[in-house]
């Protein structure tokens, strides 16, 4: 991508020319251009015309929408502060040669994710469905079983019905609040499951599913954080946790971080990459300061649109109240999942009337599925697998899967054109975890404290959002909210 | 039995064989009989569904088994130590951005459980890691100051952790964690000798730790 050069800017400025302010900060930048020291000077010079109104942390989903929204509504004197050296966060795709691409990060929307629909509308961004039809093949040791379950995990529909009826009770974005939440946030998931005496092959299936959207295993997810999951899927459990007219529905064409490339590029903003933040300063005053890498920031509002288990990496002066403390150090950061991508010639296993999807007892993979293309002119099989079961070495890695996915499908799977893998928990520092799993009695200590603004510090990314907390379309949510958030500030404290 | 009824039944018999020589068919009853024996040996280790150690899966193996080079075995870890480390990340005296929250969320008798749990299960060989023979002769030179804490066959003991057949990128970031002082000892002396040692010496004593065969349970190596 190529940088390029923006208009000159004009010193920002008062914030009660904000909202009439048409240039401000204007530095054009491409996507995964390194800003010119000079936008960065500017940005990062001192005096008082220098404050920004707005400095938003994180150039995921949540903070580009909230960069997005305050340029739509013609604040320009903002910056995006964005630690890695791309945009679009936990969402990344892998190319595949030929224009074509396979997400290795988040990568699918379904019924009710309006947010995210609508900005990949704006953004001229198409969707298609993700490929169900056939059989899905369930794996343990030698022994192989091929079921036909219709875009779904087989799920007894019993026990997701009174999940499902559970969730009514349990809002989404404010779980603590349910009227049994203190009784609900007592169980695991686990604990509830056996309790209802689920039948022992049954257990395999909620270890995996789980572990898939939830992030661990039954023991360690609170049973309070699932039903909030679910009633974010309108009560529906089948919402949540299927293919078929759920939250695994639909994908992106071009792949899911071609949002975040579409913001960048279309606002022109000030997003500034390789910039972590490592400290910020008079969170508690009219102007605050952020310490990067790259030079200080300062700034009227800051938006965190970064996961709290980042936040708590960065130091505050002064210290955050202790029940935000206390919520950043324990938010459940460990689900970095390791998500695999297998080329093939074409996806065989649509002739055969298999999915391409796969479910392993025992491991290594939690859970492959059919990630080809809309014009399915290779045949991709991704997974999700568990990071110590197979080498980190990617052709050993390659190699253990390549013959689960013969097991399973064929032995032309045995040769693959390409293999990416992405180890999230070790790519870099700044994802440590996909969703959160929340466990027992989390949010019921310290739920309060996720999203009251601490001083000029507002709190965003998708674990804010009122709805799908965790997904895209949570992000898209909770940058909307934190745009308004920020607007709103400057305009009261104008 | 009338002509009638041995046909029907030699047919039955026929059909039972052909369908379990037929592949789809075996590999059911294969699919059957392995959930089921997982299922109970799963019981017999760990105790009922849901099981607490499932959630250390993911990061450390089955069964505290990595054979991933950068995440801790945690199988045959001394009990003591296991907690220690536990308690550790939960109080903040270990840093982990993964391991504080999880520990953090444990109490003292699930620690306690799933320490004691880690250390019943077998370790094995570390066949995954292929050593650079020069390394890992220069690692032999340096290990010597181990065995006094790690024990000869460097299978830990107490606080002190297994080493033989580590993960060989987990030991090295230890190693360098020991160095910069962002890891701890509470003696002390792994902070003093990682500071000692080049990055290559490291990497040597690494990958001789990482190769060093395994006790196994009945002592022998």
């Amino acid at each position: 991508m190529t940088l390029q050069t923006g208009r000159s800017r004009p010193p920002v400025r008062g914030r009660r020319d904000f909202l009439k302010c048409a240039v401000g900060t204007s530095v054009a930048m491409g996507f995964l251009a390194t800003p010119s020291a000079r936008a960065f000077d500017r940005a990062a010079q001192t005096g008082d015309e220098a404050v920004l109104d707005v400095a938003i942390v994180g150039a995921g989903l949540a903070g580009l929408t909230t960069a997005r929204d305050l340029h739509n509504a013609g604040c320009e004197s903002f910056v995006v502060l964005e630690a890695r050296d791309r945009v679009g966060g936990r969402t990344l795709n892998h190319d595949l040669g030929e224009g074509r691409v396979s997400e290795a990060g988040g990568q699918w929307i379904g019924p009710g994710q309006t947010a995210v629909a609508d900005l990949a509308r704006e953004l001229q961004v198409d969707t298609f469905p993700t490929y169900y039809a056939g059989k899905t093949v369930f794996l343990s040791g030698r022994g192989r079983l091929a079921v036909d379950l219709d875009g779904s995990f087989g799920t007894d529909e019993r026990i997701a019905a009174m999940l499902s009826a559970l969730a009514r009770g349990v809002p989404s974005g404010a779980p603590w609040q349910a009227v049994d939440a203190v009784a609900l946030d007592k169980s695991s998931v686990g604990d509830w499951l056996a309790r209802e005496a689920i039948k022992p092959e049954e257990r395999i299936g909620w270890d995996i599913t789980i572990a898939l959207s939830g992030g661990t295993t039954p023991a360690r997810m609170g049973l309070l954080h699932f039903l909030s999951m679910i009633n974010s899927a309108n009560s529906d459990y089948s919402q949540l946790d299927s293919i078929k007219h759920s939250a695994q529905e639909t994908r992106f064409v071009g792949g899911s971080q071609i949002l975040s490339i579409r913001m960048a590029q279309q606002l022109q903003a000030n997003v500034m990459l390789s910039c972590p933040v490592r400290r910020i300063a008079d969170w508690d005053r009219d102007v605050v300061t952020v310490h990067t890498d790259r030079g200080l920031i300062r700034s009227r509002q800051v938006v965190m649109a970064i996961h709290p288990a980042l936040c708590n990496q960065i130091e505050f002066s002064p210290s955050l109240p202790d029940k935000r403390v206390e919520l950043q150090r324990r938010w459940p950061a460990y689900s970095p999942a390791r998500k695999t991508c297998m080329v093939y010639s074409k996806p065989f296993w649509r002739a055969k009337d298999l999915n391409g999807q796969i479910l392993q007892a025992g491991g290594p993979v939690l859970w492959a599925y059919d990630n080809s293309p809309p014009d399915a002119g290779v045949g991709v099989i991704n997974s999700f697998i568990e990071q110590a079961a197979v080498p980190a070495d990617i052709d050993a890695a390659k190699h253990v899967l390549a013959a689960i996915y013969a097991q399973a499908l064929g032995d032309e799977a045995l040769r693959p054109l390409q293999y990416q893998d992405q180890d999230w928990g070790r790519c870099d520092p700044w994802t440590l975890s996909c969703v959160s799993a929340i466990p027992p009695g989390f949010w019921t200590t310290y739920g309060e404290a996720l999203r009251p603004a601490c001083g000029k510090l507002i709190w965003s990314g998708t674990e804010t959002a009122d709805i799908w907390a965790g997904y895209m379309d949570g992000a898209v949510r909770a940058g909307h909210r934190a745009a308004l958030q920020a607007l709103n500030a400057l305009r009261t404290a104008a | 039995m009338s002509r009638r009824a041995w046909l029907a039944l030699c047919s039955i018999v026929v059909l039972t064989i052909a369908a379990i020589a037929t592949p789809p068919l075996r590999e059911y009853v294969y699919f059957e009989r392995s959930l089921a024996s997982a299922e109970e040996e799963a019981q017999a280790n760990a105790g009922n569904w849901p099981r607490l150690s499932d959630s250390c899966t993911n990061c450390h193996g089955r069964n505290g088994d990595s054979v991933n080079q950068a995440y801790a075995d945690l199988a045959s870890q001394p009990a003591h130590y296991v907690a220690a480390q536990l308690h550790a990340f939960a109080e903040g005296r270990r840093n982990s951005p993964f391991m504080t929250p999880l520990a953090s969320s444990l109490s003292d008798a699930e620690i306690q459980r799933v320490s004691e749990y880690f250390s019943r299960q077998p370790a094995t060989d570390n066949d995954a890691f292929v050593p650079d023979p020069v390394s890992r002769a220069r690692g032999e030179t340096l290990a010597s100051g181990c065995v006094a804490c790690h024990g000869e066959r460097l299978m830990g003991d107490g606080t002190r952790p297994r080493l033989a057949g580590q993960g060989y990128d987990y030991l090295i970031a230890q190693m360098g964690a020991f160095a910069d002082n962002t890891r701890r000892d509470p003696s002390g002396a792994m902070n003093t000798l990682a500071a000692s040692l080049s990055t290559d010496d490291r990497r040597a004593l690494s990958a001789y730790v990482a190769s060093y065969p395994v006790m196994k349970r009945d002592g022998v190596r």
